[in-house]
């Protein structure tokens, strides 16, 4: 209590070390330390030191030691408190850094307004295509689809042609030269196709 | 010429010959109640006077909320087969099918439509010239029920009004029981009604009404064609002697000239007709 311990405490340190232990006096009831507090007992002490070894001057200065224990307390108290608090700000700080960097690219999400949307270029399923592209290639694949079916439906006919020509000419064996002319009511059952020209697709 | 008789366009298989008019599902809701085909239509298929009609193909557009069952409805008519995976449908995809109705060929192009909101804008560009509207809905989910009516009014944003057939359609049948169904079949009904439009309860898991409903669609869409081509030529001949107007109905004969885009070539009903057309000419 009699000399101030060294001091660990950078702020307001200038102001102590300049003004010598009396400096402690001059500071903001809030700013003080418990260096502080044993740079007042020390001026203090040595003030009721020089007041010689009247008994009042014992009995004061037991009060005097009394206050300057509770203000130890205190100060140490606030100190404490102040250091959990300046603790738990730099954790929630970092916290939020934290959530900044990876929230990052949602970000920008929250000045869009709620009808746009966000794509991540990193995810292979994004939507990438435009909605006329679609329409595009629906229309293509339809196209595609009925030339297909036109082309298995001619291609029933052209079967059924064939075996019906080739039933005729099973018949005509030995007899004279096949004319498919002689067929023509084949029409009937595929009336797009004449024996004597190819199918229009071939053409 | 016995050729110039003979029906045109491919073949037709056995299970799409329609020689009696098929009948509704309820007639509570339906959208005519006659058991034959209309008289004049009768005659002219007889002469085989039906015009283009033969050659045409009509437009049938299915909507409704996605997974309802609409693609698997038209998968199990025209395919005959079921899938039990449930695969979204991108935008749209359609469906030709050939039927021989009372002697003449008739096709029906039928547009599967994505029922995802997000596609809507796509599918909703196909919606125009239809001949024929199928709403369909979920019977075991009432929400697509009441969903219905949106989908029919957009439907019906894109076409003439009173130019389309509706249907109201409740799939996947096979999972309610028969009391159930019966209790959603009476809402259906009711709101079928308030939509002028003819209901029917399939189901494409076990193939329940569907050969039927489609049928029903088949010959309700081509008895219409006939009677319009038939309409349409007796005005036109009214005013034989003018060549414009002869030339005019040749190509306003079919119904594409509704659709712009299948007078850019690019809808595969031009596609299909225009190589029907050239056939006409061949033999």
């Amino acid at each position: 209590m009699e000399e101030p311990p060294c001091r660990e405490e950078e702020e307001g340190e200038e102001d102590g070390d300049e003004a010598g232990p009396e400096g402690a006096l001059g500071k903001s009831p809030l700013q003080l330390s418990a260096e502080d507090v044993y740079d007042i007992s020390y001026v203090l002490g040595r003030e009721l030191m020089a007041l010689g070894s009247d008994p009042r001057v014992t009995q004061l200065q037991f009060k005097v030691v009394r206050v300057l224990e509770m203000l130890e307390t205190l100060v140490i108290q606030g100190g404490l408190t102040a250091e959990a608090l300046r603790m738990e700000r730099d954790s929630l700080r970092k916290e939020v850094e934290g959530l900044r960097r990876q929230g990052q690219p949602a970000s920008p999400e929250v000045n869009l307004g709620p009808d746009k949307m966000v794509v991540d270029l990193t995810d292979p399923n994004r939507p990438r295509f435009t909605l006329q592209e679609l329409r595009d290639v629906l229309q293509e694949r339809n196209t595609l689809k009925s030339q297909l079916l036109v082309v298995q439906e001619e291609l029933q006919c052209y079967k059924r042609w064939v075996s019906t020509v080739r039933r005729a000419q099973d018949l005509h064996v030995g007899g004279p030269e096949f004319n498919p002319q002689h067929h023509m009511h084949r029409q009937e059952q595929c009336p797009w196709y004449s024996p004597t020209l190819p199918p229009p697709s071939l053409k | 010429m016995r050729s110039s008789l003979t029906p045109l366009g491919p073949p037709v298989s056995r299970d799409r010959i329609i020689t009696c008019f098929p009948k509704w599902y309820t007639p509570e809701a339906c959208l005519q109640l006659k058991e034959h085909f209309h008289g004049q239509v009768s005659v002219a298929c007889q002469r085989r006077n039906t015009g283009t009609v033969g050659l045409r193909l009509s437009k049938v557009v299915v909507l409704g909320d996605l997974y309802v069952g609409k693609t698997s409805l038209i998968h199990r008519f025209c395919k005959n087969a079921f899938d039990r995976d449930y695969k979204a449908t991108i935008g749209v995809d359609f469906e030709i099918e050939r039927f021989e109705i009372a002697g003449i060929p008739y096709s029906l192009q039928i547009w599967d439509t994505a029922g995802q909101e997000k596609f809507k804008c796509i599918a909703s560009a196909y919606y125009r010239g239809a001949q024929v509207i199928i709403t369909a809905f979920d019977l075991s989910d009432m929400q697509t029920l009441e969903h219905t009516r949106q989908w029919l009014e957009d439907a019906l944003r894109e076409n003439e009004p009173g130019s389309c057939f509706v249907f109201l359609v409740g799939t996947k049948k096979d999972l309610l029981s028969g009391a159930a169904c019966e209790q959603v079949e009476a809402e259906a009904v009711r709101l079928a009604k308030e939509m002028q439009a003819e209901y029917w309860s399939v189901s494409a898991k076990t193939g329940e009404n569907v050969k039927a409903f489609f049928s029903r669609v088949a010959s309700l869409a081509f008895e219409q064609s006939v009677l319009q081509d038939l309409e349409r030529r007796s005005s036109a001949r009214l005013q034989v002697g003018d060549g414009d107007l002869i030339s005019a109905y040749r190509w306003n004969g079919g119904k594409s000239n509704r659709d712009p885009g299948e007078q850019e070539g690019l809808h595969p009903g031009l596609l299909l007709a225009g190589t029907c057309h050239s056939s006409l000419h061949f033999p």
